[in-house]
């Protein structure tokens, strides 16, 4: 068939093929429909979003260009500098628990146990399940007045005399918001340690115990730094999503008490959404680009790196 | 085995036992009470006395509120519409650029998986005040187009690198001793390779569609009316205002909707796994 085409070069049949056949040109081919679809639907609304945050763009309302007004107007604002604090505050406590608790979970699960496969698949679901009616449940269970945890430990136990005021008070609101997200995303962390841990040959920590090595001096000399590409990756990826989070503080408290749970995604809907101004919400989009440049560089010379190890 | 080493080794990993009980009762008790919540009638649902665990009257009544709610049938056929769509248009166009990047040699190639990679991590809260204008522009904001245009922004870059990775592992010799034997190119990929790269097809179909169905912030921004709501939005709107909750229908609604994410979970754990580990690790 091949050779039928070829005898007759001036058909368009015969071009297609060849364009079909040749690596260089069946890359661009079959790469262009994902190519035009990032292109219209991410790198132009990029550029866009930096265009708008240098406009007072309204709903509703014609743009005209204001320069840095808005990023200025931000600097000035409580509500971007709380914004910016509480991101940093959310990210970096939920990424230290997740770590610690995905690494202990990791090394926990490294063993023969029974139930071994009813328990990993169970030990998911937190991270499977739909974030929004999962955290409808918690927003539940940290119920102002009807929360089952206060229950449990003013009135059943008497371990505490007051009920912890989960959603109400402005710290206690924080770490309920870290600790949803350390709950949804401590199965992911251990699951991916644990599938690192075990790519690690079961020779070489042989050879340490036999040298001497105590099970924990054998994990941290040995194991730890044959999974730190894993780890690295994971935690970057994990940051980036982490900072631009909407749905938790959105379905468990609306940003507030006063502001103290807002983040960057749920800040920038509620400047441009609903309150119309889009410039400014595009503003609080766009503070974000510099840290996740910075992240996305570390994780591409992360990833590079694990790759010329493999 | 004699019984008194039989014993020793149970007390041995008694702890290990007695702490993977722990872990997994906080992992999964809020489940749990949302389901037991969710069969309790109004007034039990705010009393505690006694054994709380278990409902004392059991009864299907916030299931009956959440089925006579007019728009949930509506909503929960949108999520099902939308992410099938947005599923088979990601995959689509992902087993294409995939392979692209892993198996063709051509200019480009490498920066293509880099910039991939590159908009896999943008997160979702980057881009959403651009694309509501932009859909808006286009005269698309309001309906259901506008998730499908909009999901696979986020969709593409994983599945891509999920699949490149996974079809990067497979031999080349299958399709090349098939165009030996007269097959064209398309036809080689198409009915050799494809199908061995099909668990890495499935594992990005599983991650894609669980992935709409879960989504909270475009469909809240980008479609409006009842009749185009998702689950998400949906249930939301019905059953939480400013500051009351119905807890029992909401818990009843929250249990339903999350239903079929846990039925596909169940069906292909092991996918699920695999893509966890690979999305992290590629390859």
């Amino acid at each position: 068939m091949d050779f039928a085409t070829r005898s007759q070069p001036r058909s368009l049949g015969s071009t297609i093929s060849r364009l079909l056949h040749k690596d260089s040109s069946l890359g661009y081919i079959l790469l262009s429909p994902g190519f035009i679809f990032l292109t219209v639907m991410m790198a132009y609304p990029f550029f866009y979003a930096v265009y708008l945050s240098f406009t007072d763009k309204q709903i509703g309302a014609p743009a005209n260009f204001t320069g840095l007004l808005n990023y200025t107007k931000l600097l000035s604002t409580t509500l971007f500098s709380k914004t910016v604090l509480n991101s940093v505050i959310y990210t970096t406590f939920a990424l230290i628990l997740k770590f610690c608790g995905g690494l202990a979970l990791g090394v926990m699960l490294n063993r023969q146990f029974i139930g071994q496969r009813v328990v990993r698949a169970l030990l998911l679901l937190p991270w499977i399940m739909p974030t929004v009616f999962s955290t409808m449940i918690w927003s539940w269970i940290f119920h102002p007045t009807f929360s089952i945890i206060n229950d449990i430990l003013v009135t059943k136990t008497g371990l505490l005399s007051e009920p912890v005021p989960f959603l109400l008070d402005e710290t206690w609101a924080m770490a309920s918001l870290i600790f949803i997200n350390v709950w949804r995303g401590v199965p992911f962390f251990g699951i991916t340690f644990l599938a690192a841990i075990q790519s690690v040959s079961p020779e070489i920590i042989e050879a340490s115990k036999i040298d001497g090595a105590s099970p924990w001096g054998s994990f941290w000399r040995i194991t730890f730094p044959m999974i730190l590409p894993v780890v690295v990756i994971v935690m970057l990826i994990s940051t980036i999503g982490t900072l631009g989070d909407f749905d938790l503080p959105f379905l468990l408290t609306r940003g507030g008490p006063n502001n103290a749970t807002t983040l960057f995604a749920l800040t920038a809907y509620t400047l441009s959404l609903q309150s119309g101004m889009i410039g400014l919400g595009a503003a609080v989009t766009m503070t974000m680009f510099p840290v996740l440049v910075v992240l996305v560089i570390v994780s591409l010379i992360s990833v590079r790196r694990q790759q010329q190890q493999d | 085995m004699d019984s008194s080493r039989l014993l020793r080794k149970a007390r041995k990993s008694l702890p290990f036992y007695l702490l993977l009980g722990a872990v997994m009762a906080v992992l999964l008790f809020p489940f749990y009470w949302g389901l037991v919540t969710s069969l309790k009638s109004d007034i039990d649902i705010y009393d505690f006395t006694g054994n709380f665990l278990i409902p004392k009257r059991p009864n299907l009544a916030n299931y009956d509120t959440v089925f006579s709610t007019p728009r949930y049938f509506t909503w929960f056929w949108n999520t099902l519409y939308v992410s099938t769509v947005t599923t088979t248009i990601s995959v689509a166009i992902s087993v294409m650029a995939g392979f692209a990047i892993a198996r063709l040699q051509f200019r480009g190639a490498a920066l293509a998986g880099t910039l991939i990679f590159i908009t896999y991590l943008a997160p979702k809260g980057f881009l959403f005040v651009p694309l509501a204008q932009i859909l808006n522009n286009w005269g698309l904001l309001g309906g259901l187009p506008a998730l499908m245009l909009t999901y696979p922004t986020n969709l593409i870059p994983f599945c891509a690198w999920l699949l490149s990775g996974y079809f990067a592992n497979l031999p080349h010799e299958p399709e090349e001793c098939a165009m030996v034997d007269g097959a064209s190119r398309i036809g080689a990929i198409v009915r050799i390779t494809l199908p061995m790269a099909l668990p890495g097809i499935i594992t990005a179909a599983i991650f894609s569609f669980t992935a709409s169905w879960n989504e909270l912030l475009y469909s809240i921004v980008f479609v409006s009316g009842e009749q185009n709501k998702m689950l998400t939005n949906g249930v939301i709107g019905a059953f939480v205002g400013g500051d009351w909750f119905s807890w029992g229908p909401l818990m009843a609604a929250s249990t339903l909707s999350s239903l079929p994410i846990a039925l596909l979970y169940l069906l292909f754990t092991d996918r699920f796994v695999s893509g966890i580990t690979a999305g992290s690790t590629k390859g």
